[in-house]
């Protein structure tokens, strides 16, 4: 059957994919975008993950004709503004996150759900959002620096353009720590 | 101002360095051997025992070749003589002959035009077996009657695999001394590496009969060499090429060699590119694992808590194959005692053949739970010394100058008791250790009347590189290009602990040039001379001091040249950033340089090759010098355990690690975090459990590894070795003849962190543990 979707803020038409097809197998064999990754296929490493209208989910548990008509971002949506790094993947490096790499796509792409929808989170908070990503390397630690680290940064410049949160809340959060 | 030649550090130990990799991998632009696709690729598939141990007694891959789309099909007739391999011990089949021994054992292999059509080819195959007994547990396996597992012996003793002795003064006579004796027996559990990444190999026929293959192996001239003596080819025919590596950790050696010469000869019969991925329940259930064992434990001590004698006796589960149980168990004996002085010592290891899967490299490498049962030994004298364990610790731990268990004195000195200090004075030990006794006493728990908490030391030390293992070199070519970048070829490898920009970093440094001009070639046998095995964490310490040998003699040459266009002798050469400068003062350009030399017909490219001092282990008398050096380190570890679910959480770890010089700081504590991780998983989930030969575990949701929530924060330092210089005394040491006074990390700093653990679990619960993971609470 057809699939009509939106991956990565390009419209995609296939014609014809099987009805059982996975999302991950679409993306990886049929579009070759090689970026999101197999670990498990059973829903249980989170390797597979991507962005589906703004949540995370496990590309290997959904089938493809469930994005139709949907927002599909994967790690190659991933960029800053000029289509270089985007702050929170610069993050990632300068806070030597990244290993071996193999999780790293979606490690980035559950920071980034997180991100959106809180723009204050504690460690905790953080931990808990990319508890369903395995990782064999890092032992996580300094992939949440640079999720925390991100954070503040985003949270300083919306600060400064009026947008979200008080300087108060900032604060509450530092005696916390 | 001017600087010589590699006087200022400007790479090296710098906090600011990142991965050479990273923004290939943080993009999702780097490939693994999964991601690459060739045209006309076939998709290949393995056929696996599902039985613990049986003869073949019929194995026909014809009707595989009958089905629609399959375009291969291979057994180990395929093979030269059919097939073998393992290094040391050559025990083990690219494809099985004439015998499963373990459940995932690899009988026959496919290509085909789609993963369908594989997995039809896969079940067409006629195979049948005559099941045998099932040896389950390493007390029956030297059993009389027990069935055989190896075809051959290489002990001539059925199914002892190897043993190994140290031999260290007269303990018995100590041990009789009348002084406070523990004895007791450890048993540790297989570990699976689990790295996210799954074994896989793609592989194109050449022209001319040769084979290329990427693969996600460890040691491509490993892989090279395998293939190309069962496939009968010249190893110049077949070219391996390591792409991004997903992790390894240890695991991806010997499963990995036999997946890249089972998808060459694919290729070959097929003529047409195959590539083979395991899937993750065929990977648990094919790959090594860490090997289970057992240690036997007697530690005599003064009743003033001076230790005087250890004797341990340990056994190895090595499951189906050697691999390299031989060598993960000479390096248990050679730290069975722990990190203490000792005035005699005696250790007798056996290795043993099972139907438990099969054991290998691990990080840590058989010291991890050799030292895990040494220091629950330890913590259980202590107790029964009535002595803290941390300050009974810090009484016997080897200091500078002091004699390892083997006898020997450590070479290089030993920055143990400030790693000690360290955990001890962060963690605030002294308070959390006496209010967790007081709370053990009157039975209540500290957050709420349901949980307990208490806190718990653990202290390693590790032999640096491959000791008496083996010949320890490495090897490394630098060439300066046309667009005067610098290409780097170095024969160990990266599978993501960093070499690669530790590589760099030292490149640059030592040549005085930018760290972007670097370029590190990926590892292929067709360009990287062969450096031996990337095991023991050994890349940082060997590979790096071979790239750092290599760029002094580039960066010599230039200086001639230099000092020929400056019109001066070489050494009155000064550099500035990458400049150079003569008497004049005036600095030219390292491209000036370059071109200046290339005119003089100098040679801008060198190899170079460096190797450890030799050493001398005398395996049949279990005496000499098994290391060149030794790291050291400490962790300490707080644990809350519930009464209600009797399960241990980890609420902080405390880590240091005698590092020497930091090369790389950023990847240095990834390794950290990442082992203790790894250690953590070892304490509390981890259990790679066997019943009757039977892997009971072989996907995420049953075999579980540490989830960021499992992890507590961890706050970790490198005790490092003070500059030159400063006028101060070095507190931890440097590693005699590392690269800038480097030693290793990446395997080491998981050893404490499951001891650490299970010494905390104690003083909470009250109960010794003498087994790993820990078992849930129940009052
Ligand atoms: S591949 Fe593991 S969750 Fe999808
Ligand atoms: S960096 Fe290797 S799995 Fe996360």
């Amino acid at each position: 059957m057809p699939l009509v979707f939106t991956l990565n803020g390009d419209e995609i038409r296939l014609d014809d994919i099987p009805d059982g097809m996975l999302l991950v197998d679409v993306l990886r064999d049929h579009l070759g975008l090689t970026g999101t990754k197999r670990g498990c296929e059973t829903g249980t490493c989170g390797m597979c993950s991507v962005l589906v209208d703004g949540v995370l989910t496990r590309s290997c548990r959904t089938k493809a004709i469930d994005v139709a008509g949907r927002l599909v971002t994967t790690i190659e949506g991933i960029h800053g503004p000029d289509g270089a790094l985007s702050d929170l993947q610069a993050a990632f490096l300068e806070h030597g996150a990244v290993q071996c790499g193999y999780c790293t796509p979606a490690m980035v792409l559950a920071a980034e759900a997180l991100l959106r929808r809180h723009s204050d989170p504690t460690r905790e908070q953080i931990r808990s959002a990319i508890n369903g990503i395995l990782c064999r390397c890092t032992g996580y630690m300094q992939i949440v620096d640079a999720i925390e680290a991100t954070a503040a940064v985003r949270a300083g410049r919306n600060r400064r353009t009026g947008q979200n949160r008080t300087a108060g809340r900032r604060s509450d959060r530092e005696q916390e720590r | 101002m001017a600087t010589p030649i590699g006087a200022s550090p400007t790479y090296v130990g710098n906090p600011s360095l990142q991965n050479v990799d990273g923004a290939d991998k943080i993009t999702g632009r780097a490939r693994y051997v999964g991601d690459m696709t060739v045209p006309g690729m076939l998709v290949g598939k393995v056929l696996r025992s599902a039985v613990p141990h049986a003869r073949i007694v019929e194995l026909d891959v014809t009707p595989a070749l009958a089905v629609a789309g399959v375009r291969a099909a291979i057994t180990h007739r395929d093979f030269v003589d059919n097939g073998p391999f393992g290094w040391p011990v050559r025990d083990a089949f690219v494809l099985a002959y004439r015998k499963v021994r373990y459940v995932g054992d690899p009988i026959a292999a496919v290509a085909a035009d789609t993963a369908e059509a594989a997995q039809a080819g896969i079940e067409a195959i006629r195979v049948t077996y005559e099941l045998l007994p099932v040896i389950s547990d390493m007390a029956a396996a030297l059993d009389p009657g027990a069935p055989q597992i190896p075809e051959v012996s290489p002990t001539g003793k059925g199914n002892l695999c190897a043993t190994h002795l140290l031999r260290n003064g007269d303990p018995d006579s100590l041990l009789a001394g009348g002084q406070v004796i523990l004895e007791a027996t450890y048993s540790l559990p297989h570990q699976e590496h689990a790295y996210l990444e799954t074994e896989g190999a793609l592989a194109i026929p050449e022209p001319g009969g040769g084979v290329t293959v990427y693969a996600n192996c460890q040691s491509p001239h490993i892989a090279r060499d395998t293939a190309a003596l069962v496939l009968g080819l010249e190893p110049s025919l077949v070219r391996v090429i390591q792409p991004f590596v997903g992790g390894a950790f240890g695991g991806k050696d010997d499963i990995v060699y036999q997946t890249t010469a089972q998808v060459a000869k694919l290729a070959l019969l097929a003529g047409r590119p195959v590539r083979l991925v395991l899937s993750r329940p065929e990977s648990m259930a094919a790959s090594y694992k860490r090997e289970s064992m057992k240690s036997r434990i007697t530690l005599a001590a003064d009743s003033d808590g001076t230790l005087r004698a250890a004797k341990v006796a340990i056994t190895v589960d090595s499951g189906a194959y050697a691999s390299m149980s031989p060598m993960t168990a000479w390096r248990a004996t050679m730290h069975a005692a722990g990190a203490y002085r000792y005035q005699a010592v005696h250790v007798d290891t056996q290795v043993l053949y099972t139907n438990n899967g099969y054991s290998g490299a691990f990080r840590g490498f058989g010291n991890t739970p050799a030292s895990a049962a040494a220091e629950l030994a330890i913590d259980e004298l202590a107790e029964r010394l009535g002595r803290d364990p941390l300050e009974f610790r810090l009484q016997n731990c080897l200091r500078s100058g002091d004699c390892t268990m083997t006898g020997v004195r450590t070479p290089g000195g030993a920055g143990l008791a400030a790693c000690l200090e360290w955990v001890r004075d962060r963690s605030d030990w002294a308070t959390k250790r006496a209010a967790y006794d007081e709370q053990r006493a009157v039975g209540a728990g500290v957050d709420s009347r349901r949980s307990r908490r208490g806190i718990g030391v653990a202290c390693y030390f590790h032999g640096s590189g491959l000791g008496g293992e083996g010949v320890d070199f490495a090897t490394a070519r630098l060439a300066v290009d046309a667009d005067y970048g610098i290409t780097l070829t170095a024969g160990l490898t990266d599978f993501g602990q960093g070499s690669r920009t530790v590589f760099s970093l030292l490149a640059a440094e030592t040549l005085g040039v930018r760290m972007d001009r670097i370029r590190v070639l990926r590892p292929d046998t067709q360009t990287a001379l062969d450096s031996g095995p990337t095991v023991a964490s050994r890349a940082s310490i060997v590979g790096g001091n071979a790239v750092r040998v290599t760029a002094q003699k580039i960066g010599h040459v230039l200086t001639l040249a230099a000092a020929d266009l400056l019109g001066c002798a070489p050494e009155r050469i000064l550099r500035s950033g990458e400049a150079y400068i003569g008497p004049a003062e005036d600095p030219i350009s390292f491209e000036a340089v370059v071109d200046h030399a290339r005119t003089m017909g100098l040679q801008l490219s060198a190899d170079g090759r460096w190797q450890v001092r030799p050493i001398e282990w005398d395996f049949e008398r279990g005496t000499g010098e098994p290391y060149f050096a030794y790291v050291f380190g400490a962790q300490v570890a707080e644990v809350e355990v519930s009464a209600v679910t009797g399960r241990t959480r980890v609420l902080k770890i405390w880590a240091a690690h005698d590092a020497g010089t930091i090369l790389y700081p950023k990847g240095a504590l990834g390794q950290m975090y990442g082992g203790i991780a790894q250690g953590l998983g070892y304490a509390l989930m981890e259990d790679f459990r066997f019943e009757a030969g039977m892997p009971q575990a072989l996907d995420f949701d049953r075999y579980r590894i540490p989830r960021a929530m499992d992890i507590p924060d961890i706050e970790g330092t490198y005790i490092q070795m003070l500059p030159v210089g400063t006028g101060q005394p070095p507190v931890g040491t440097g590693q005699p003849g590392g690269p800038y006074g480097a030693k290793n990390l990446a395997e080491p700093v998981m050893i404490a962190t499951a001891p650490a653990i299970a010494n905390a679990f104690a003083q909470a619960t009250g109960r010794r543990v003498r087994s790993m993971p820990l078992p849930l609470w129940n009052g």
